[in-house]
């Protein structure tokens, strides 16, 4: 009995000894010696099969505001429409959040080349988006360094990125709305506020007047909720804005947001 | 020769230790399978889809995030940026890197176990194959016996090499079977990319090619293979160079532990890529990893662990057939 086992044991261990160096050699083969034959091939949209889940699906876009950067509760005005949305509404809501914080609106406009994140998009009803803070901010070095003529060119650049990232969004889906949230001033109590303020003002003007040359996008005015009492919306970086700050949004976007009999049946 | 190998299985098998390490393993796969399960779910629940391709866009978008907030370490970021990009060539090229499977587990778990776990348990085997017949004073029976002592410890290798096989075939077929009873028995076929080859921050995907998934495994637990028998060398040459079973295990111990240390924070100390600990993880290389030092390659890793192996090989002879034994 005890001489089979011993048997057996050193009889598997022969059998996979040679199984063993069989992979080593076929990795030796593989790694090192490889000709490459024809490169595998991307897919394109049209290879991947759209399996529609039930019920709405939002897609957020955008930068850390869509993230929820500042909110503790790592929420995000993402995060408050919803909670509002399910007090409205019986079916499920699916939320994918593709927001990268400090993303400018250049890098929003190619990842809306990837074919995955067109996928999404394709499925989206609601689209909830923010863009071109870091284009105004940080070209214009927070303001700080006050310079006209760069805020310009910063601007130019932005506003021909927020045309193709609309007209991406409307060629891949015609159907959903997009509530392009536009910019308040985080430096409304500082001793710029004047000058500041205008420029926000104006660069949220030349975005709106951007989205109207689209169906159904619609630019979401932020300025006016964080125009009083600034500090006590905003996180300790005095930027983002905290809990407080993006429950407005939040409930400011999720009030745009109504379901008609005719939504329910197509959903 | 045949008859002496056979004679070394007998003790090996006689000390159960091949039962104790089985036994181990099957304690271990049951722990991960089942934090697996948890992990799946919880993925589940926190993006609200079923769907692999949003599953892993989000990693993505996750990823790409924690590369833009401050305070990375270089390596962890490097680490980050490899594998996003990494990623995104899987998702546009419409391949699922985790479908869920035995297959797949058994991947991951070859993949997590080869730098410490499997090692620790080779180690089990070979720490006293030598010195346990050194302290109990059976050695002197052994070579008193008419045959050459070269003889006496090449079939000790070999039984080490051998008992080796086993476990890694053990660890096969238990992770097979315990995991597949989760997530089912299937994905042999399924395809993952190889050939990935890390330029500084960059991935080149140009020798990028499709296999089967068996093949993967089989290629994996070849790798896995090799570095068991290269740390089972080393244990065994420091088996022949001291009577004390427990002074080798610790010895072993610490180098295959600050291996895995080392490998974290090696990246400015170039040389250290010479160490045989932070050559381990092979495994990251077929699947395309950054490596934990600028320039180490596949074959760059096998040369040295190679060589080491060789070294402590000779070492282990030399001492064994020169030393006077009292």
């Amino acid at each position: 009995m005890k001489g089979n086992v011993v048997k057996i044991i050193t009889a598997l261990s022969i059998f996979s000894s040679g199984l063993w160096i069989a992979g080593l050699g076929l990795t030796i083969k593989d790694q090192f010696f490889y000709e490459s034959e024809a490169p595998i091939k991307e897919i394109s949209l049209k290879d991947v099969v759209a399996k529609q889940e039930d019920g709405i699906h939002i897609i957020a876009l955008g930068d850390s505001l869509t993230r929820g950067t500042g909110d503790e509760s790592g929420k995000g005005y993402v995060g408050y429409v919803v909670d509002e949305l399910q007090t409205k509404t019986k079916q499920s809501i699916h939320v994918k959040n593709l927001a990268i914080k400090g993303q400018r609106s250049a890098g929003l406009a190619s990842q809306l080349q990837q074919v995955e994140v067109q996928r999404q998009i394709k499925q989206a009803d609601i689209i909830l988006m923010t863009i071109g803070g870091n284009d105004l901010f940080q070209s214009g070095e927070a303001l700080s360094n006050f310079s006209l003529e760069r805020i310009n060119q910063a601007k130019a650049d932005y506003l021909q990125n927020l045309h193709t990232i609309f007209k991406t969004i409307r060629s891949l889906n015609p159907n959903a709305v997009v509530f392009y949230i536009s910019l308040y001033n985080p430096f409304n109590d500082l001793k710029d506020a004047k000058t500041t303020s205008a420029v926000v003002r104006e660069w949220n003007f030349d975005s709106a007047e951007v989205a109207s040359n689209y169906p159904s996008i619609i630019a979401v005015p932020t300025f006016d909720l964080f125009e009083l009492n600034v500090n006590d919306y905003l996180y300790s970086d005095k930027f983002h804005p905290n809990k407080e700050g993006y429950k407005l949004i939040g409930e400011r976007v999720a009030s745009l947001i109504t379901f008609t009999e005719e939504d329910e049946k197509n959903d | 020769m045949i008859n002496l190998v056979y004679n070394e299985m007998i003790k090996i098998v006689r000390k159960r230790r091949l039962l104790i390490i089985a036994a181990i393993i099957v304690v271990l796969v049951a722990l991960f399978t089942y934090a697996q399960m948890k992990r799946v779910q919880s993925l589940q629940e926190q993006l609200g889809t079923t769907d692999w391709r949003s599953q892993l866009q989000q990693q993505i978008i996750d990823t790409q995030n924690r590369l833009n907030s401050s305070g990375l370490s270089e390596e962890w970021r490097k680490f980050l940026q490899i594998r996003l990009q990494q990623q995104q060539y899987y998702l546009d090229h419409d391949i699922n890197p985790s479908a869920p499977g035995a297959p797949t587990f058994m991947r991951m778990f070859a993949e997590n176990s080869i730098d410490l776990f499997i090692p620790l348990m080779v180690m089990v085997i070979a720490a006293d194959l030598v010195s346990s017949e050194a302290s109990g004073g059976t050695i002197k029976l052994l070579l008193t016996r008419p045959v050459k002592r070269w003889k006496i410890l090449l079939s000790k290798y070999i039984a080490m090499i051998l008992s080796v096989s086993f476990i890694l075939l053990s660890l096969g077929v238990i992770s097979y079977f315990i995991s597949g009873v989760v997530f089912g028995f299937a994905g042999w076929t399924m395809p993952l990319l190889t050939g990935f080859s890390v330029q500084g921050e960059e991935l080149d995907t140009t020798n990028v090619h499709i296999l089967s998934q068996w093949k993967y495994l089989l290629m994996e637990f070849g790798l896995v293979w090799f570095v068991s028998i290269i740390v089972g060398t080393l244990t065994f040459m420091l088996s022949v160079l001291m009577k004390s079973t427990a002074a080798v295990m610790g010895i072993m111990l610490a180098a295959l532990i600050s291996g895995t240390i080392l490998s974290n924070m090696v990246s400015s100390w170039e040389s250290a890529k010479y160490l045989f600990m932070v050559n381990l993880r092979l495994t990251d290389y077929v699947s395309g990893m950054a490596p934990p030092i600028d320039g180490m390659t596949l074959g760059f890793s096998m040369t040295v662990l190679a060589v080491w192996g060789l070294v402590a090989l000779m070492i282990s002879f030399l001492v064994f057939t020169k030393r006077d034994v009292y």
